[in-house]
Order: structure tokens, then C-alpha cells, then sequence
């Protein structure tokens, strides 16, 4: 593991991606403790200068503390794209082992369906999901999944078509391992490094997509999140740029963090590929 | 010597005076339509773009001023018998459709009783007391009514019961005469060109009956379906008129402050426009009237004026809007306050015996809200966190408009729901809808959605609709809305004030209490 985190620290941006992560993390961990009311509480002055009646960063039109939402959001945001991605893994998972493992017709049929959910713009469908279904956390996580797991089913049906005609699954085969056991004992760890990579991109994917819909008035409306100050705010962003902008920065420091320690574990699962640039 | 100095005085300040009030002639008009109008059809519909143009182009016998009193327009005079079972038009003489044909009395006959009366959605409302329309000669039209309708001469504007040619709809069918997309009237401006997706074009009508007006040549409606847009048009001098907020509030305040451009609120008096919150009276957790008033007392209308609609908007204080005081129907009720008072709501509330759990909180329950846009959203947030203040714990709900529709208006499947309504120029027009017993009307959209029934109401509701006594009438709404504010089947929260936008170098276009739903016959560019 050393080796692991000598590789991963050697690319500065990661580390410095890994440590801005671990802040939001921490401020969506003390988010109830630093800010125990309500988000949604109408707080005091509405449209308060940032640093004025007691709002750090101000208050939107009804008196609500951007400040909080902010704390609570980071919470939401982590919720969502943690849940997501760890469904769409979970999915993608079982579609692309199946279909590499087994090839041929049951191939053929995983991947044309697995087709059909990427021909659909992954938003468009996103929307339409959540507009079926009444706007709630819930169906934000199952449409943030529905569109995410076919890369993941994509790229694992690719690995385990590589793998499972290495010598040491046919070793496994000679042994009479099942089927379940070799795909799930021996192909699937070799082929982790890369979902890894592809998942910690995914929940950038997820607080983005969360974010847009919330934008468009298709988020929780009794959950307080980035996307929702931001959809909020903008009428009114010439006049309260607070409003919008701290939530902007939120979610653009968040997406960034996460894509740049993406980059460092590819590089540290990858070492060779790094050295050949 | 005397008296030539009185008359080169009286001479001068006559041309003083002249210099002051000459209104010039010509030029074009470009003003917002906001959405695009689904026809011209203005006798079968009451869509709103369509009364932003099609009052330019057809007349009614009356118009109304900002004051709401009646102007005469088709109608040169009108009397009412003293039953009030029989009212006679007297016909303007000498007025021409814009095809050339006279207008005679048999059009307002016909327009009456064989369209606004059949096809209109408001109209068989509006009319219901008439049997007949005798029509003596060309220009006489007398109104035969099974009960006094006093209501009805309020309901002859324009935009509510437009006169349409005879000659154009007779034996076709009226749902799909051409005339609903090429509208032929008696109005100031001429129907010329609809370039779907673009503009609406009028041309002055030279023969117009008022000598001298209109003063514009020729208005175009324009149709810009994004609102940053339309505000950005409004700032460089693109279009010059733009009403029913399609300049929103937020970019109606800002654009206020320069010199050339104007904000009024005139001209929606007619319309009446009033927020409030309907509940389901009939079961579930706002069965309950006690419950109905402190939710009523708890709110602070003058914060969601403020902070959600940028000050445009005045508190409700009874069942009928301010918008009444001028024909003494309306009355200040207790149970409106303007600030709300959060110590009263939960007294209220406890004396109902509606106590709260250990986490405070006495009722949980969904709120609907009307889907027309974020200022409703942001009202449902406000809604939510003050009656969480009272241990009304509530939960959001904002769906599109037919699934809203269809649940409040026809499923019944709702406690709570957020909502606007328009009080029109009468109760019996606007508001009876909400509360009468014959108004629970499965599957009708804005009507009694409450199911509130109250025999006691229903009787006044009735008598009031068909006395002619001023005095008495206003005795009888008083009544009913002691009613109300006692029984709170639907909670007022506060008058809507929608915003006209315009340049200021038109003038006169704002002399109507219908506002942009009239003609622009008085407008003129400076």
C-alpha cells in the first residue's frame, strides 16, 4: 500500500485534490453541528450582503442563510452521488461481467440493452425520469444511476473479455472452480483498478447531474442542495450575486477535487501509462 | 377694452391648453405578446394573450375607466327598468364592421345569444338571466332578464363579451369560423397579418367611429418566448409596451429606474387577480375551520409581498378584494392580518384542542402548489418554514400543470394547494365560483376544488347575485364574508399586482381598467 500512495502522491494536483475532498467531506460531516437549524429557516434579513447580519456569505430573497445551505448541500451532494455511483457500479457490474464472461448470445443481448440507455443524452433522460416520477431524492438517485451504468457495464464487459482468456483463469477452469466463483474471486479483482477510476469520476457526474436538475426546478423541494440555491438565485443574480455565485464556487471546487483525484488513482493503479507520457 | 383684453386671454390660455393636449398622430406601436395567442378567437376563449390583442380590433357595448365606471361604446346610452328584468342598448348610428357592412343590432343579438352564451367559457355565466334580446330597430337592443342581473353590465367590456359580425359566423360553426383567425370588428385597428411565431399586424381603421382616433397608424404584436429577451427589448427601445409581467418583477424594478421607461400597476383592476390557498374542506387534517384560521393568521403577507413578488402586491383582508370598495361590496375582516401573528395562530390552535407531540409538531401534511413558476415555488418555501413555526409540518409538492390539474380539480386528492384566482369586476362573476354549493363541479377547472357547502352561504350567495339594491347588496356580502372569514374554506393571502412595462414615450395607453386587455384607440407616441 505504500507503493499504492507513493505513486498517488506523486502527482501534487491529486494530493491537493484529495485534500480539498476530504474538507467538503468534513464540512457535510459537521454541516448539522456548525448549522443545527434548518437550511430552509428563514433566517433574518432577507437579501443580506455577504458578512452582514450575521450571514457569512449572505442570505437569498427569503432570509435564508446561503452559508447553511451550503454546509447541508455538501451533505446532499455527497448523499446523491455516493448512492448513485455505487448503484450504477453495483449494475454495470453485473451486466459487463456477464456479458464478457459468458460472450455470445447472452453478450449480444446485455450489450444491445446496455445500448439502448447510451443512445438516450444521458440529461435529457435524466429528466424525464424525474419528471415521470415525482421529484424526490429517491428518483434523483435511480435516474443518476440509470443513466450512469452503461460506461461501467462497457468497460468491465472489455476487461473481463481480456482476462478471462489469461492462463491463470483457465488454470481456475482445469480446477473445477464454478462459473460465480471464478468471475467473482479471481477476473473481478484484476479488474477493479479501472472501475475505481471510471466510479470516483461518476460521483462528479452524479452532484453535476443533481445540480442540474435541481437547476431546473426538478430537485427535492424539501431537501436543501447546491443546485437548488443556484436554481433559486439566478432570477435575481444582478441584483444578489451572493446568492448564486458561493453554490457555483461549491460545486465547481467539488467536481474539480473529484476529477483530479480520479486522475491520481489512474495514475497510481497505472504507473506504466503514466511513465510513457 | 375690458372685454377684448378677457378675450385675447381667454384666446391665448386656449392655445396654451391646445399646445399641452395635442396628441400626435401616426407612427407604430410594437408591443409584447407574451405567450403566443392560440387564435384571435376572443368570443370562445378566454385566454389571456388573446385579449392582448383582439380588444384593438373588436368593441364591446362598454368599456370601463380606471375608476370602474362605465364608458359608453357600442352602447351610445343604456337604461335599466326599475325591476332590472329589462335593459335597453341604445346603438351607436353610423358604425361600420371593417369589411364595410353596418353594425346593426341584430350582431349584438346574435353575439349574445348564439355565441357568448353557447361558447364562451364565462359567458353562460354572465348571461344567464337573459331569455331574449328584442331588436325594435337597427339600432335598439333590449335585453329581456328572468331575474335582475345587475352583475352583467360588468361583464360588457371588450375583452369579456366582444360584439362579433353576424354575417361572419351565421350558419358556420362557430368553434372553427374563420373568423377566429382572421378577426373582423368595429375596433380602432384592423386586422392584418398573423406571421405565426412572429408578430400580429394592425392597421389603423380610417373609418373608425371616434372622428379623429386612433392616432397610431399601424401596431404589431411581437411573440418572444424567452424573458431575458423580451427584458432586453424593452431596454433598447425594440418594443415600447409590455404587459402581464412579460417583463418580470425583478427586471421590471431595475428597468424602473430610468428615465424612459415606466411601471404601472393600472389596468388589472377588472381582472382582480387575488393569491390564496385552497384547502380540502372536506376531509383530512384542514376538515376543521380552526385550523383553516390559524393558518390564515400565521402568515405574514406583507413578507411574501416583499421578498417574492418585489413589493407588487397589497395583503388580503376579506374573501373579496379591495378591488370592491368602489361598489361598496367590499369589507375588512378580522383573521387577515397583514404581518401575521404567530402567538394568535397557536391559540387558535390550542383552544381547537390541536395539540402538539413531543417534536412540536400538531399536523403533517402536502402542499400543492401552482405550477406557473419559481415566485410560486419560493411562496411554498416561505409557507413551509412559517407553519413549521406553528407545528404545521408540511411537505412540498410541485407537479405539472394537467397531473395538478387533474388532482385538485378532478381526483379531490389534496389537503393543501396554492393557488390564484381571478375576482373579475363581480362576485357573482368571479367569486361565487369558489364557494357555492353548485359550484363543486367534478372535473371543472377553478372552481369550488374545497367542497365547502354551507346552505346559509349558498342563500346569500344567491340573493346577492340578483339584488339590484346597492345597499342592500352590500349588507349581503358583508354577511357573506363574515362567512368566510370565519370559515376560511379558502384562505386569501394577497392581491396580485401584474406590472405593465412601458416606454414612456407612448402615452394614453393605460386609460381603461382593463388595461392591456383594451384597445389602444387613445395611444399615441410622443
Amino acid at each position: 500500500m505504500h507503493g499504492f500512495w507513493g505513486r498517488f502522491s506523486k502527482n501534487k494536483s491529486a494530493v491537493l485534490g484529495l485534500f480539498i475532498l476530504c474538507l467538503v467531506i468534513f464540512l457535510a460531516a459537521i454541516a448539522n453541528w456548525i448549522y443545527p437549524d434548518d437550511p430552509f429557516r428563514l433566517a433574518g434579513k432577507p437579501m443580506s450582503i455577504p458578512g452582514t447580519n450575521g450571514f457569512l456569505l449572505g442570505s437569498d430573497t427569503l432570509g435564508r442563510d446561503v452559508a447553511s445551505g451550503i454546509a447541508h448541500g455538501a451533505k446532499t451532494s455527497m448523499l446523491i452521488g455516493l448512492l448513485a455511483t455505487v448503484a450504477a457500479v453495483f449494475i454495470g457490474i453485473i451486466f459487463g461481467a456477464l456479458a464478457g464472461y459468458y460472450g455470445g448470445i447472452i453478450d449480444d443481448a446485455l450489450m444491445r440493452i446496455t445500448e439502448i440507455f447510451q443512445t438516450i443524452p444521458s440529461f435529457v433522460f435524466a429528466i424525464l425520469l424525474v419528471a415521470i416520477m415525482k421529484p424526490s431524492i429517491e428518483s434523483i438517485v435511480i435516474a443518476i444511476t440509470v443513466v450512469s451504468w452503461p460506461a461501467v457495464a462497457r468497460l468491465v464487459r472489455g476487461e473481463f473479455l481480456s482476462l478471462k482468456t489469461r492462463e491463470f483463469v483457465q488454470a481456475c477452469h482445469t480446477l473445477g472452480m464454478s462459473d460465480s466463483r471464478i468471475m467473482i474471486r479471481e477476473i473481478l479483482p484484476n479488474c477493479l483498478s479501472p472501475v475505481i477510476v471510471i466510479g470516483s469520476l461518476m460521483v462528479a457526474t452524479a452532484i453535476l447531474i443533481e445540480s442540474g436538475l435541481a437547476f431546473l426546478g426538478l430537485g427535492d423541494p424539501n431537501i436543501m442542495s447546491w443546485g437548488f440555491q443556484i436554481g433559486a438565485g439566478r432570477t435575481m443574480l444582478r441584483s444578489a450575486w451572493w446568492v448564486c455565485t458561493f453554490p457555483g464556487i461549491a460545486i465547481l471546487i467539488t467536481v474539480l477535487a473529484i476529477n483530479l483525484v480520479g486522475e491520481g488513482l489512474n495514475d497510481a493503479f497505472n504507473p506504466r501509462l503514466r511513465e510513457r507520457n | 377694452m375690458f372685454k377684448q383684453i378677457k378675450y385675447i386671454f381667454l384666446f391665448s390660455f386656449m392655445l396654451f391648453g391646445f399646445s399641452i393636449y395635442a396628441q400626435k398622430s401616426g407612427g407604430t406601436l410594437v408591443y409584447l405578446v407574451q405567450p403566443e395567442p392560440p387564435s384571435m378567437a376572443s368570443y370562445i376563449s378566454t385566454s389571456g394573450p388573446i385579449g392582448l390583442v383582439a380588444p384593438k380590433i373588436y368593441e364591446g357595448l362598454f368599456d370601463y375607466d380606471n375608476d370602474g365606471q362605465i364608458v359608453h361604446v357600442l352602447a351610445a346610452g343604456h337604461t335599466v327598468s326599475n325591476d332590472g328584468k329589462t335593459v335597453t342598448f341604445n346603438l351607436r348610428k353610423g358604425v361600420k364592421w371593417h369589411d364595410g357592412k353596418p353594425f346593426t343590432s341584430d350582431d349584438v343579438a346574435f353575439t349574445v345569444m348564439n355565441v357568448l352564451k353557447k361558447f364562451h367559457p364565462r359567458g353562460p355565466n354572465s348571461f344567464r338571466e337573459v331569455t331574449r334580446i328584442d331588436t325594435p330597430d337597427s339600432h335598439t337592443a333590449i335585453f329581456k332578464l328572468r331575474k335582475p342581473a345587475p352583475y352583467m353590465l360588468r361583464a360588457l367590456s371588450a375583452y369579456e363579451s366582444p360584439i362579433v359580425p353576424k354575417h361572419h359566423l351565421e350558419g358556420t360553426d362557430i368553434k372553427s369560423a374563420k373568423l377566429g383567425n382572421k378577426p373582423v370588428g368595429t375596433g380602432p385597428f384592423k386586422f392584418v397579418e398573423w406571421k405565426k411565431g412572429q408578430y400580429v399586424r394592425l392597421e389603423k381603421n380610417k373609418n373608425y367611429w371616434r372622428k379623429g382616433l386612433p392616432y397610431i397608424d399601424r401596431v404589431v404584436g411581437r411573440f418572444v418566448p424567452d424573458a431575458s429577451t423580451r427584458t432586453a427589448a424593452m431596454e433598447n427601445g425594440e418594443v415600447l409596451y409590455a404587459a402581464y409581467n412579460a417583463v418580470p418583477n425583478i427586471d421590471a424594478v431595475r428597468l424602473k429606474k430610468r428615465e424612459d421607461i415606466s411601471v404601472t400597476t393600472d389596468g388589472y383592476s377588472m381582472i382582480n387577480p387575488v393569491a390564496l390557498i385552497e384547502f380540502n374542506a372536506k376531509e383530512g387534517p384542514f376538515a376543521n375551520p380552526a385550523i383553516r384560521r390559524a393558518i390564515s393568521l400565521a402568515i405574514d403577507r406583507q413578507f411574501m409581498i416583499d421578498n417574492i413578488f418585489f413589493g407588487y402586491g397589497k395583503p388580503a383582508t376579506s374573501a373579496l378584494s379591495t378591488n370592491f370598495k368602489p361598489t361598496g361590496l367590499y369589507a375588512s375582516m378580522p383573521n387577515y392580518p397583514a404581518r401575521g401573528d404567530i402567538a394568535a395562530a397557536k391559540a387558535e390552535l390550542d383552544s381547537a384542542g390541536i395539540k402538539p407531540d413531543v417534536n412540536g409538531v400538531r399536523v403533517r401534511a402536502i402542499l400543492d402548489l401552482i405550477p406557473y413558476g419559481e415566485d410560486y415555488r419560493r411562496a411554498g418555501e416561505y409557507l413551509k418554514q412559517v407553519l413549521g413555526d406553528i407545528g404545521i409540518k408540511l411537505e412540498l409538492r410541485y407537479e405539472d400543470v394537467p397531473t395538478w390539474l387533474k388532482r385538485i380539480y378532478h381526483n379531490y386528492d389534496f389537503v393543501m394547494n396554492l393557488n390564484y384566482f381571478y375576482q373579475l369586476p363581480d362576485p357573482v362573476l368571479g367569486v361565487h365560483r369558489h364557494y357555492g354549493t353548485d359550484q363543486i363541479r367534478k372535473g371543472t377547472h377553478f372552481v369550488n376544488s374545497s367542497r365547502y357547502s354551507n346552505p346559509e352561504l349558498d342563500q346569500l350567495l344567491a340573493s346577492g347575485a340578483i339584488e339590484a339594491n346597492a345597499q342592500k347588496r352590500t349588507q349581503i356580502y358583508k354577511k357573506v364574508q363574515e362567512i368566510l372569514a370565519r370559515d376560511m374554506p379558502v384562505v386569501n393571502l394577497f392581491e396580485m399586482q401584474f406590472l405593465t412595462v412601458y416606454n414612456t414615450k407612448l402615452k394614453g395607453a393605460n386609460n381603461s381598467a382593463l388595461g392591456p386587455y383594451s384597445s389602444f384607440s387613445e395611444a399615441y407616441l410622443d
